[in-house]
């Protein structure tokens, strides 16, 4: 990606010195003041911005001289692919767990709102959970010669389609104000995006964009603006018709979620292709489900009776159940209560701590003596405590596993290990 | 993300609740019998801790409860209240997605005859043709796949991981525990 983005930066500085020249008739004192404002502001929001140091250094390199507005800007997105694909890299990583409520909750909004059938775009809207938005601004910020407008608050798809137009006389890159706007209004009787309803709305969103973003920006920022369009500029040297801008579109959605995907699934890391990566997920997937019917196996093997009752809860005593054999249960305000759950899970581990060397004589009473703490918020009759069994010094070692590895309750990234751990252990 | 450790609570929870009919109801069943009952039990208690959230578990409940064993029996008890909202949303999401399929899969076929391939889009093309079908294979895994379009599959397919994850951890311990309970 990178050699081509070096062409369109060589192309763009000629064109936009070709541009300047064309310029000079407008007045430049004005254009100059508030780029340097702006530039100024820019800068100090460069500084603060700690994902995208990379991308502006890169950014900086291609553009010396003049310098784009931001803000106050009628036009959307910013004008280069070329630091967008690094973007998303960046971004997905990065706030990739983070993401984990607001995923859900926007892929949710996101699956009812694109039932409409509509050609470009599909609404989306986060109400600020992640201000990946406000990342967003600060990469524009970052960025600082472009023209950024923020339609949606839309994870990253937004910004990261960003376009320049194909016309070889107006630039985008190192317009004034005025130069912009007007190049705006051609722009829109060129276009037959749906840009032409922005440029009225978008004053009041522009403003905002040059300050540092704050999620309450964002949030009223994507408040302000109802309708239900992604904002999407035709790159420099591809189509511009609304079909392949919204397959664009489609396609960066994609690939953002395959990097979720990349980091959730173990040893894709080195694989880049969308058909590799699928080939991963499919067989992560059919190992998965294949050790759900192995272990569904094994409990229909073990338990000739499929009765899961007092003396296997009691063995399993890490997990928050109370001995649920009595059908209805005080079993569900049990289990959901957490301290009860890490007090079982404490006790449980210093038992299986100190237990680790001493006679099984000792052990046993003392077991005793706990689960009979344990079942005390449910009159358990004794007779259960004494049928179950005192397991054999042989066991203790996968006991003690077993209860670490139970009462843990790994997150996700540890899984893989138990996994393999649980495996050396039946071996 | 979601406490990973609630979600297993909540599945544990339900799936005890789907077991204890199983134990109730047959006295004697074959192995494999058995091994379905429990799967099925496991795999409805997981989807319900999703509270039709996502469309797998919607499509999971809504097959469940479609088969003539048990599985009316475990969405009942596992779902309880829910059960009869949970089943309308999912029957009827499925039937709006079966048509835009019908459709769909009409137009691509004619449109493929007509078209020329250039030469030089031969590898792209291949590459397109080993996507698609590797989307056709993923499809077909994960429950009511065959309804979604490519980016709510991508999505579907993360939580179901997840999903699966947990559902594994605890099953492999109960599996332990059992076990344990039965050699001593």
């Amino acid at each position: 990606m990178l050699h081509c983005a070096d062409i369109t930066v060589l192309e763009r500085q000629r064109a936009r010195l070709k541009w300047q020249q064309d310029q000079l008739q407008q007045p430049q004192q004005q254009q100059e003041l508030q780029q340097q404002q702006h530039q100024e502001q820019q800068q100090q929001q460069q500084q603060e911005v700690r994902y995208f140091s990379e991308l502006s250094q890169l950014i900086s390199q291609g553009y010396d001289e003049g310098g784009l507005m931001m803000g106050q800007q009628v036009k959307p997105d910013p004008a280069f692919e070329n630091g967008w694909p690094d973007l998303g890299k960046i971004v997905a990583p990065a706030a990739g767990y983070g993401f984990g409520p607001g995923f859900e909750a926007s892929y949710a909004i996101s699956r009812t709102s694109s039932s409409p059938p509509a050609v470009v775009p599909e609404a989306v809207d986060v109400k600020g959970k992640v201000s990946v938005a406000a990342l967003n601004e600060k990469v524009s910020a970052a960025v600082g010669r472009e023209s950024f407008k923020k339609r949606k608050a839309d994870k990253v798809q937004n910004t990261k389609v960003a376009v320049e137009e194909n016309t070889k006389d107006k630039r985008m890159k190192g317009s004034a104000e005025e130069g912009d706007s007007s190049k705006i209004t051609e722009q829109n009787n060129n276009n037959n995006n749906n840009n032409n309803n922005r440029s009225n709305s978008n004053n009041n969103n522009n403003k905002n964009k040059n300050n540092k973003e704050t999620s309450a920006d964002t949030s009223k920022a994507s408040e302000v603006q109802k309708p239900d369009y992604i904002h999407v500029r035709a790159r420099r040297g591809q189509a511009t018709d609304s079909h392949s801008l919204a397959e664009r579109v489609r396609r960066e959605k994609i690939s953002e979620r395959m990097k979720y995907l990349q980091d959730l699934v173990p040893g894709c890391n080195k694989i880049t292709g969308k058909a590799g990566m699928l080939d991963e997920i499919i067989n992560y997937v059919q190992s998965l489900q294949r050790q759900v019917e192995f272990l569904s196996m094994k409990l229909a093997a073990v338990n000739p009776r499929l009765d899961f009752n007092v003396d296997n809860l009691f063995a399993k005593e890490a997990f928050p159940v109370c001995p649920s054999n009595f059908p209805t249960i005080g079993m569900s305000s049990e289990m959901t209560h957490p301290a009860a759950y890490l007090h079982q899970f404490n006790s449980l581990q210093q038992q299986a701590v100190s237990c680790s060397g001493l006679d099984l004589g000792i052990i046993n009473p003392s077991e005793m003596g706990l689960r009979r703490t344990i079942s005390a918020p449910v009159s358990a009759p004794e007779t259960f405590i004494d049928s179950s069994c005192y397991p054999p010094s042989s066991n203790w070692d996968s006991d003690l596993q077993n209860f670490y590895n139970v009462a843990s309750f790994p997150s996700q990234q540890f899984t893989g290990t138990l996994e393999a751990s649980n495996l050396k252990m039946e071996m | 993300m979601r406490a990973p450790s609630s979600l297993k609570q909540e599945f544990l929870r339900k799936w005890i609740l789907g077991l204890q009919i199983c134990s109730s109801s047959a006295k004697s069943m074959s192995i494999s019998e058995r091994k379905k009952a429990i799967k099925l039990s496991a795999d409805i208690a997981m989807a319900s801790a999703r509270n039709g959230r996502t469309s797998w578990s919607r499509a999971l409940i809504a097959s469940a409860s479609k088969d003539d064993n048990h599985g009316k029996l475990f969405v009942q008890q596992i779902l309880g209240s829910d059960c009869e909202r949970l089943t309308k949303i999912s029957t009827s999401i499925k039937r709006l997605r079966c048509k835009k399929i019908l459709k769909k899969s009409s137009g691509t076929i004619i449109r493929r005859r007509m078209k020329r391939i250039p030469d030089k889009a031969v590898a792209s093309s291949i590459a397109k043709q080993m996507v698609n079908k590797r989307t056709q294979i993923l499809k077909s895994l994960v429950p009511g796949g065959v309804f979604m379009d490519e980016v709510s599959l991508i999505e579907e397919t993360l939580d179901y991981i997840l999903s699966l994850r947990a559902q594994i951890d605890v099953m492999r311990s109960l599996a332990d525990a059992t076990e344990m309970m039965m050699n001593c």
